[in-house]
């Protein structure tokens, strides 16, 4: 019976903390001649999914998600590999300057994004790198290392030494202790990890709307906000895009997500 | 060899943070002392103009102040949502509390470009569902502006910033809940404690450290946020909501002028370190005392 | 095993992003097409034109990318600026001042061919796309700004559009009411595009040039748009947002779909627009009927009703001047811009007036509704002064201070006052 009294409240919180989203969710199935009926309906009369096909008309939207995949996944990727480099060094080792570089990192995480851009800007196009996939795709690393240095951190830390310790009698190298003991070990929190950045990658906005500029390059999120105002008035095609992409990273977190909890409460409170 | 390993280790990882660190911060300190256009050629000397213009300008303060404000009210009022959803979820175990967790999360998941996408047009003041149940419950008057309304343009996108942030600070005290001993609650019980005194004196001083940490990062994060001004409001109107991100891009990118936008640049980072500094002594000071 | 494929998996997606990096090598030149706004129809024609290019020139290869009229001048300058950018691009004509002086488009007037091109299209159109002793585009598209009517609404009021700034104002006052009787105004008499920067001053200036004010002296040296004409213009509007209520609440938010929103919801009866906005309100509301008159003039211009100027615009098909392939891009241009395609503006309404003579003295000219209007306002009116720095001001010096006057932060005198001495000082060269 309790149960039952405190599911309500918890409906409710839920409708009302999504409201946005599903206003946006409503908006994405209407003709466009019914997004601007007054009074504002959350049903219209002739619901549809064509905005979700009309709404290629004026982007490449199939070309954007490839970028956004591309680019997602291997800065991913690489994140993990840099990521898990320097967490192990934090982790195991005790060496000389360990504050001051912690320092560092924790500084750059302190990055305003608008305070980079214009080296960054400058620095890439004298590299060839501005308006290509792995210009962004380093950008991107950079961007997510400290964080995902933190968490990674906080989850070598809490893996007792002497599994390590037994590897390493046994005439393992520190790094063979690595890679056959303490990842397998952390591979929940790799996951957690891993989804910590694909979703910051995924869902990045600034670095990708300044540093590309061609629809080859272009992630998603790029093309929505550029939309947004435009000439034509596509209300239900840009909401239609926004749920579409916004379902791979739902899916994402609805699976991964106690690991990620997990994860975050670990590095949290290191 | 052994020796050396650790900052082998690192070095990858160093290499990026120059990459995304040092250089740019170093570049940016250059270019300020520079006439720096990115249309022009050239770039001479030009000591503190750069700074003065900046300092002079009425929007910058007018930036400041708004990203102040943008920050800290934004943190504050997540880390409130944040802890009364972790409060209600706490009550809960199972798969209904974990469902309602990852419905609650969802804010967070979704990219800042369809958030600020979402509010925009959730604020439409015509259009909007939000107007329409604001004017048929007699808050507000039809057609109400809220992002055309220079008074409650940064206030709409502050919320909506908000809403964004307060799933990581939810997930972050569910976990400092949880990990408050039981001993303590049972001793107060035990005492004859009631709930609220409980929740005072027990749960709010074992989440001090858990918010110390949301705070800081939470106003770091906001402080250096583009996404949700840019994508509702570009700073308008008429820079009503123009915060300091969106104004060194404008500075750069829209007015053309790099050596202005540079100074901006090294000022929002240093005012972002002393802030941190000296936030952290204080907690350190306090965490003595 | 599980290496393996991380292995393969990581070198596949390296791959990937090399090769889709890298262009690809073929025998066909590559044109890059970047197209600015435009209607859906519009930019379905665009692509029929640019496929019917392809097969008939075969050899050459077309990219286009659709791209936001509003972010047009940050996009093609952080692109040029670098040194690369779209080989072919349609932006405002008022751009040959700023980008062809800054020496980013190609001077077609170059192009041996150029003395029999420029025939086909009317003199004084054409000359919009000149700086200084160069022409930097072909016209493609005519715009006068006019004030929009929303039929329905003033036949149920049982006026008729406004000519001077008397009924002009008392109209939108008419025109503003509660419709439903909660006590609440619902319908506004004008609208105005607030919310976009560059956007807005086109929307203002016409008032000033129909008050016979001028922007800046003719030898580009002197700002004027601050006059007692000018600032009575602003001062009209101003009035009709503060005292008369008249003006939308929420304009400093709009971009051109929230006026279409609300022109077609009936929610607004006046705007300032130019030709798209016919065909966007009938996509909207199919069937929707606007009357299309020229912008008012003060009471004492009266006279002078039929030959003041408004504001032109015009958009030009512009070359990069770094293209690889100028010669290609050319043809390109030419193949959209000439007499057959121009036809097709007459043809369907696709939101522009065409610009070749050809077409505009067709007889399926006289079957286009409001043609003969935006012909006749075209012969009059005035583009925006051919200096580099002119889009700079009216974006960033012009339309914020007017703005401040209307919603009575400033007065008029002030806001124009202020404005003009900065823009003075960013054409004399001081920041």
């Amino acid at each position: 019976m309790k149960k039952i009294l405190l599911l309500f409240p918890v409906a409710v919180l839920a409708l009302l903390v999504l409201l946005p989203f599903l206003w946006t969710i409503s908006t994405s199935l209407k003709p466009l001649t019914e997004v601007n009926r007054y009074p504002p309906e959350w049903v219209s009369p002739s619901m549809s999914l064509k905005p979700y096909g009309d709404m290629f008309f004026y982007l490449p939207f199939s070309r954007y998600t490839l970028n956004s995949l591309i680019v997602a996944s291997s800065a991913t990727m690489l994140t993990l590999v840099v990521g898990s480099l320097a967490a192990f060094a934090f982790a195991r080792f005790r060496f000389r300057g360990r504050k001051q570089i912690l320092l560092v990192l924790l500084l750059s995480q302190m990055l305003p994004g608008a305070s980079v851009i214009i080296p960054l800007f400058q620095l890439l196009r004298t590299a060839g790198l501005y308006d290509t996939h792995l210009g962004l795709i380093l950008v991107h690393t950079a961007v997510l290392l400290p964080f995902v240095i933190w968490l990674l951190h906080g989850f070598f830390s809490g893996i007792p030494t002497e599994v390590e310790d037994a590897a390493l009698i046994d005439g393992c190298s520190r790094l063979e202790a690595l890679r056959r003991v303490i990842l397998p070990l952390a591979l929940p929190g790799l996951g957690a990890t891993a989804l910590f950045a694909f979703l910051g990658s995924w869902n990045e906005f600034f670095f990708a709307l300044i540093l590309t500029n061609t629809d080859a390059t272009q992630t998603i999120p790029v093309g929505i906000g550029l939309f947004v105002g435009e000439f034509e008035d596509v209300w239900n095609q840009m909401s239609a895009a926004a749920v579409l992409f916004s379902i791979p990273p739902l899916i994402l977190f609805m699976a991964m997500r106690r690991t990620f909890v997990r994860g975050l409460a670990a590095g949290a409170l290191q | 060899m052994r020796r050396y390993t650790p900052y082998m280790l690192l070095t990858p990882a160093l290499l990026f943070t120059v990459f995304i660190l040092v250089y740019p911060m170093a570049q940016n300190l250059v270019n300020s002392f520079r006439d720096v256009s990115l249309v022009r050629e050239g770039g001479g000397w030009t000591g503190l103009l750069n700074y003065q213009h900046v300092f002079g300008d009425p929007v910058f303060w007018l930036a400041f102040r708004n990203t102040v404000v943008y920050a800290v009210a934004g943190t504050l009022l997540a880390l409130l949502i944040g802890l009364g959803l972790a409060l209600v979820l706490d009550m809960h175990t199972g798969a209904m509390s974990s469902f309602a967790a990852t419905l609650y999360s969802i804010p967070w998941v979704i990219s800042p470009v369809v958030a600020g996408f979402a509010w925009k047009w959730l604020l439409n003041d015509h259009f909007g569902i939000l107007n329409y149940w604001l004017s048929s419950a007699g808050i507000a008057r039809h057609g109400t502006s809220w992002l055309g309304n220079p008074h409650t343009a940064l206030f709409c996108v502050m919320v909506a910033r908000a809403w964004q942030f307060y799933p990581f600070a939810m997930v972050m005290f569910i976990a400092g809940l949880q990990s408050i001993p039981a001993e303590q609650y049972e001793a107060a019980s035990v005492d004859g404690a009631s709930r609220i005194r409980r929740f005072f004196h027990i749960t709010i001083p074992n989440l001090r450290p858990v918010s110390s940490v949301l705070l800081l990062l939470g106003v770091i994060w906001s402080f250096n946020d583009f996404n949700m001004v840019f994508v509702m409001t570009r700073g308008g109107p008429i820079n009503a909501s123009m915060v300091l991100p969106v104004l060194v891009r404008e500075f750069s990118f829209v007015h053309f002028d790099l050596g202005k936008g540079s100074a901006l640049s090294v000022l929002i980072f240093a005012l972002l370190v002393t802030l941190s500094y000296l936030y952290l002594r204080v907690l350190a000071r306090r965490e003595r005392g | 095993m599980k290496r393996i494929i991380a292995g393969a998996a990581l070198v596949a997606l390296l791959g990937a992003i090399v090769g889709l990096s890298c262009g690809r090598k073929e025998d066909a030149v590559e044109l890059h097409d970047w197209n600015f706004g435009g209607k859906p129809r519009m930019i379905e024609w665009l692509r029929q034109r640019v496929d019917a290019f392809e097969q008939t020139r075969g050899g050459i290869r077309v990219i286009q990318s659709q791209k936001s009229w509003n972010m047009i001048r940050e996009l093609l300058y952080a692109d040029f600026s670098v040194g690369t950018g779209p080989d072919v691009v349609n932006v405002h004509a008022n751009y040959a001042a700023e980008f062809g002086g800054a020496g980013y488009f190609y001077p077609v007037n170059t192009f041996p061919d150029f003395q029999e091109v420029r025939t086909w299209y009317v003199p004084h159109l054409l000359e919009s796309t000149r700086y200084g002793e160069n022409y930097y585009g072909l016209p493609s598209s005519g715009i006068a700004f006019v004030l929009v009517c929303n039929k329905e609404l003033f036949d149920r009021e049982g006026i008729s559009p406004p000519r001077t700034w008397s009924e002009f104002r008392e109209a939108a006052r008419r025109l503003t009411k509660d419709t439903d009787g909660d006590g609440i105004v619902d319908q506004y008499g004008l609208v105005l595009l607030g919310g976009d920067k560059g956007g807005f001053a086109y929307r203002l200036i016409p008032f000033f040039l129909k008050a016979g004010a001028d922007i800046m002296s003719a030898d580009l040296k002197t700002i004027l748009f601050n006059s007692p004409a000018g600032v009575s213009a602003l001062q009209l509007i101003a009035d009709m947002y503060l005292v008369d209520h008249s003006i939308t609440p929420g304009f400093l938010a709009y971009q051109l779909t929230e006026i279409n929103d609300l022109f077609c919801s009936n929610k607004v009866a006046m705007s300032i627009e130019g030709p798209w906005f016919r065909g966007m309100v009938d996509d909207k509301s199919p069937g929707k009927k606007i009357y299309t008159v020229p912008v008012p003039v003060p009471d004492d211009r009266i006279a002078a009703y039929d030959t003041a100027s408004t504001l032109q615009d015009m958009v030009m098909y512009s070359i990069n001047a770094r293209a690889k392939h100028p010669e290609q891009a050319w043809e390109l241009v030419k193949y959209l811009r000439n007499e057959e395609a121009d036809m097709a503006w007459i043809r369907e309404d696709l939101g522009a007036i065409a610009t070749t003579r050809n077409a505009l003295e067709s007889p399926e000219a006289k079957n286009l509704s409001d043609l003969s209007l935006y012909v006749h306002e075209l012969m009059h009116a005035k583009p925006w002064p051919p200096h580099p720095s002119m889009i700079a001001i009216a974006s960033d010096i012009f339309t914020p201070y007017a703005q401040k006057a209307i919603v009575g932060e400033l007065s008029p005198r002030e806001a124009m006052d202020q404005a003009a001495s900065e823009a003075q000082e960013m054409i004399e060269g001081k920041r």
